[in-house]
């Protein structure tokens, strides 16, 4: 009985089943099956299909009716094929709407249609009738599946083909904006990123890994992620976390080490834009690191004269001998601190005595030793110029031509300091020698102020002396005038 | 060495013939009362305006007008020039020490109503020198063209523009112009060396001329006193020798000031910087300044800055007609009332000039 009572249960549960089935049917799917077509095919194979939407859901009209009539009745709502910027609307219908994808048992987020409006993509056409992107620009129309699935336009290793189908194009560009450059992928493709991806590493950075998907914004935009202050931390998106790049093995630090160097400190702390930031030195599409034969060129390309004195120096062919790359030998790369006089001689701490010491390349050491003998006394004596402008200028002492002049000093240390790249003992001598004279000169300017200074109260002191002396004296006249005159008129 | 005097003297006095000069200032006598301290303060006005004469002559040694040239030429001056510093810092020091005893020299005599008849010219005389001497201060503090100087006369001529009808014209005239530029420093350099000093000697000599004609003016209250029970002193020598010793204690006060306080040059001016913040007129305007700054924007129909500058015009006027329409003290009769807005005045710019100060 138990038994012919759970058959019964079964049956009436696949009976509404099958009706269910039956009134939910997509008989818009149904009829333009009937068609064939291009549109039919790629739908089946849609998302959204195998969630329930129907076609009704993007066109409008009543997908229940088989009458044609009936099911594209604008009355029901139908729309046909959407056009501009009613294609994203009927996108946000839904994905913009939490509750709707709740319901399609969705955890997707609802922001990207606001994103995409105030993304760079947002603007107007050219035609001034719609945005320049819809949603299918890049994920299809027909045939959307999720960004995880391979086939997608936007999944990783196609990302870079959708974006480029615009973005490559220099005549649909150049409608846009003509300074963008068109060889982005070119680049990309010789990057360690763009080769990686097209080998099928999904991990390495795309083009939605730096500029966003949605809410690209541009570089000018301070709050894109490729605004160059912003830059280090896109980076380190991916490259300061340790799990993601452990296949990789490099190094995660860069970006902490970044942080603290000069460079890194002028970027992010005093907000220099003009400081550089990670792709300065390894390039943005075409990011790779610097080879040792390049790393003198990317450094170069900001302290020109640095990197002249140095191909011009000794220190040039001994380096390439020994395969050491120019300036991050001395300098490092990621964490380049200010560069101060210690780096400069023959102590422990000096980069020279690395190479230079009493008995290996002697010559070497003697010059460091006096580069540094001369560094040293360039800045003792600015340092004492300084010291007696203040003082005089405390003073009340006019020296502002002095204080003009101790420009030229420092002028003449930052010189030397480059000149420390030439590696040669003469020519460093020479400037060095230009900023002792200013500093001599100044100093001794503002010694004669302050003897001035200490002449003008001894003159005070002689002159009120003088003065007091005389108006005691007519005081101590007028009294015995008046004495007298008093004595008289008796 | 007494002969020596006496040789000298003899030796002018036969050419010049010294004694009919010497006889008029020694029967003139000078009133003394508990209020003669107050004399004094005429002589000294006329001692610091030698000392202007004198100085501003050596500064014009080297001087430079023009928008290039104004501030560094006072920059060369005070510290490639031999006491160039001592003379500047003298300069302008004397120019405000000037401004204020003239300021007290103008209130004693309020005071004393010594304006009455017959010295009502005398006043008028004294009253145009001291609005010459503010017109001295003003045109003055811009020559060495430095920043504070460039956005205090901005201001300046900005708010004598504010005056209806002749402000635009007027504040077109004196900055040459609609803005304040170089046009503005060649004409308040050719005002201050020129105009103002041309107009100042006329009126100073009428002025002495006049003091040396009438005398001192004796007190309301001692106009009672018989004059033979009048007590009074010799203007030559004791007075003239008061007035020196004075001269002496000033000339000590002005090199201690010099010194101690060198007048400071400041930045250049650059127009198209931004004006620095809390910008001031000199302490003899700020009372007005203050005042303007309290003034709400709309007193009734009336724009509150312009009521108040017309206000101040008017308060000048009459403080200027106080001979004409003060009969009372002309008749010789004390007049309280005119004591009451004295001390009003004195009050007023006072506090509202230290109130300029502090904030």
């Amino acid at each position: 009985m138990k038994k012919t009572a759970r058959m019964l249960a079964g049956m009436m549960i696949l009976l509404f089943c099958a009706l269910g089935q039956a009134f939910t049917e997509d008989k818009c799917l149904t009829c333009h099956e009937t068609v064939g077509g291009k549109a039919v095919d790629l739908f089946k194979q849609d998302i959204h299909h195998a969630k329930g939407v129907s076609c009704a859901g993007c066109h409008g009209g009543n997908a229940q009716s088989d009458d044609m009539e009936k099911a594209m009745d604008k009355k029901a709502g139908f729309i046909g094929v959407p056009k501009g910027d009613e294609i994203s609307r009927a996108c946000a219908k839904c994905h913009g709407n939490a509750e709707q994808m709740k319901k399609l048992g969705s955890a997707l987020p609802t922001t990207q249609y606001a994103n995409l409006q105030m993304s760079v993509h947002g603007k107007l056409a050219t035609n001034g009738k719609e945005h320049i992107v819809q949603c299918i620009t890049c994920h299809n129309a027909h045939g959307v599946v999720s960004v995880k699935n391979p086939s997608s336009p936007v999944y990783p290793l196609n990302i870079v083909k959708t974006c480029t189908k615009c973005h490559a194009d220099a005549a649909f560009m150049r409608t846009y904006n003509p300074s963008l450059p068109v060889d982005q992928l070119d680049k990309y493709r010789t990057s360690v990123h763009g080769t990686r991806n097209a080998k099928g590493d999904f991990k390495v950075a795309q083009c939605a890994s730096c500029h966003g998907s949605h809410n690209i914004l541009s570089a000018k935009d301070t709050k894109s992620s490729v605004y160059p202050g912003n830059i280090p931390s896109t980076c380190a998106h991916c490259h300061s976390n340790a799990d993601y790049m452990k296949e990789y093995k490099i190094p995660t630090d860069q970006f902490d080490k970044f942080s603290k160097s000069v460079h890194g400190v002028a970027l992010l702390q005093k907000h220099d834009n003009g400081a550089p930031a990670c792709n300065s030195c390894h390039g943005n599409h075409a990011a790779t690191p610097p080879g040792i034969e390049s790393v003198s060129k990317v450094c170069g390309s900001c302290h020109a004269l640095n990197a002249d004195l140095f191909s011009a120096s000794p220190h040039k062919k001994a380096f390439d001998d020994r395969k050491l790359p120019e300036c991050e030998t001395c300098h490092g790369n990621h964490e380049i601190i200010v560069a101060t006089n210690k780096l400069l001689g023959v102590t422990s701490e000096a980069v020279c005595s690395r190479c230079h010491n009493e008995s290996l390349n002697v010559k070497g050491f003697a010059a460091a030793k006096s580069m540094r003998g001369l560094i040293d006394s360039l800045e003792t004596q600015e340092h004492r110029a300084i010291a007696l402008i203040d003082e005089a200028e405390q003073k009340g002492m006019e020296i502002s031509e002095a204080k003009y002049k101790l420009r030229d000093a420092h002028q003449a240390r930052l010189e030397s300091r480059t000149m420390v790249h030439s590696f040669n003992e003469a020519h460093f001598r020479e400037v060095a020698a230009k900023g002792l004279v200013v500093s001599a000169t100044v100093s001794q300017e503002a010694t004669q102020a302050l003897d001035e200074y200490v002449f003008r109260r001894v003159g005070l002191g002689l002159a009120t002396l003088v003065i007091t002396v005389l108006a005691a004296s007519l005081y101590v006249f007028i009294r015995r005038l008046e004495r007298r005159q008093a004595l008289g008129g008796k | 060495m007494k002969t020596l005097w006496s040789n000298i003297y003899d030796w002018v006095d036969e050419r010049v013939e010294l004694g009919g000069l010497v006889e008029y200032m020694g029967k003139k006598y000078v009133p003394v009362n508990r209020h003669s301290i107050w004399y004094y303060f005429g002589g000294v006005s006329l001692f610091l305006f030698i000392i202007q004469v004198v100085t501003g002559i050596l500064l014009l040694l080297y001087y430079k007008s023009g928008e290039q040239l104004a501030f560094e030429s006072i920059q060369f001056i005070m510290s490639k020039v031999q006491f160039g510093w001592l003379i500047r810092s003298i300069h302008s020091w004397t120019a405000n020490l000037f401004i204020l005893t003239a300021m007290i020299h103008m209130f004693s005599v309020f005071f004393a109503k010594a304006y009455r008849k017959p010295r009502e010219v005398t006043w008028f005389t004294g009253m145009l020198m001291f609005f010459l001497l503010l017109g001295f201060g003003f045109s003055g503090y811009l020559l060495p063209w430095n920043e504070l100087a460039f956005f205090a006369t901005k201001v300046g001529t900005d708010i004598a523009g504010a005056v209806p009808v002749v402000g635009k014209p007027m504040m077109v005239f004196l900055r040459g112009g609609e803005d304040v530029t170089g046009a503005t420093l060649s004409r308040f350099f050719g005002f201050h060396v020129a105009v103002l000093p041309g107009i100042f000697t006329v009126l100073l000599s009428i002025h002495l001329l006049l003091v040396q004609r009438q005398g001192m003016s004796e007190l309301i209250s001692h106009e009672q006193i018989p004059p033979a029970e009048r007590k009074t002193m010799p203007f030559f020598p004791n007075f003239l020798l008061r007035d020196l010793l004075f001269w002496l204690v000033v000339l000590n006060l002005l090199a201690i000031l010099a010194v101690f306080f060198p007048w400071e040059l400041g930045k250049k001016a650059d127009a198209f910087a931004s004006a620095p913040s809390g910008i001031k007129p000199e302490w003899y305007f700020l009372f007005m300044f203050q005042t303007l700054k309290y003034i709400p924007g709309k007193i009734l129909f009336f724009d509150g800055e312009v009521l108040g500058i017309l206000l101040f015009g008017l308060g000048g006027l009459l403080w200027l007609m106080v001979p004409f329409w003060d009969r009372k003290s002309s008749r010789g009769e004390t007049n309280r009332f005119i004591n009451y807005i004295g001390i009003f005045v004195v009050f007023y710019i006072l506090v509202l000039t230290i109130v300029g100060w502090i904030l």
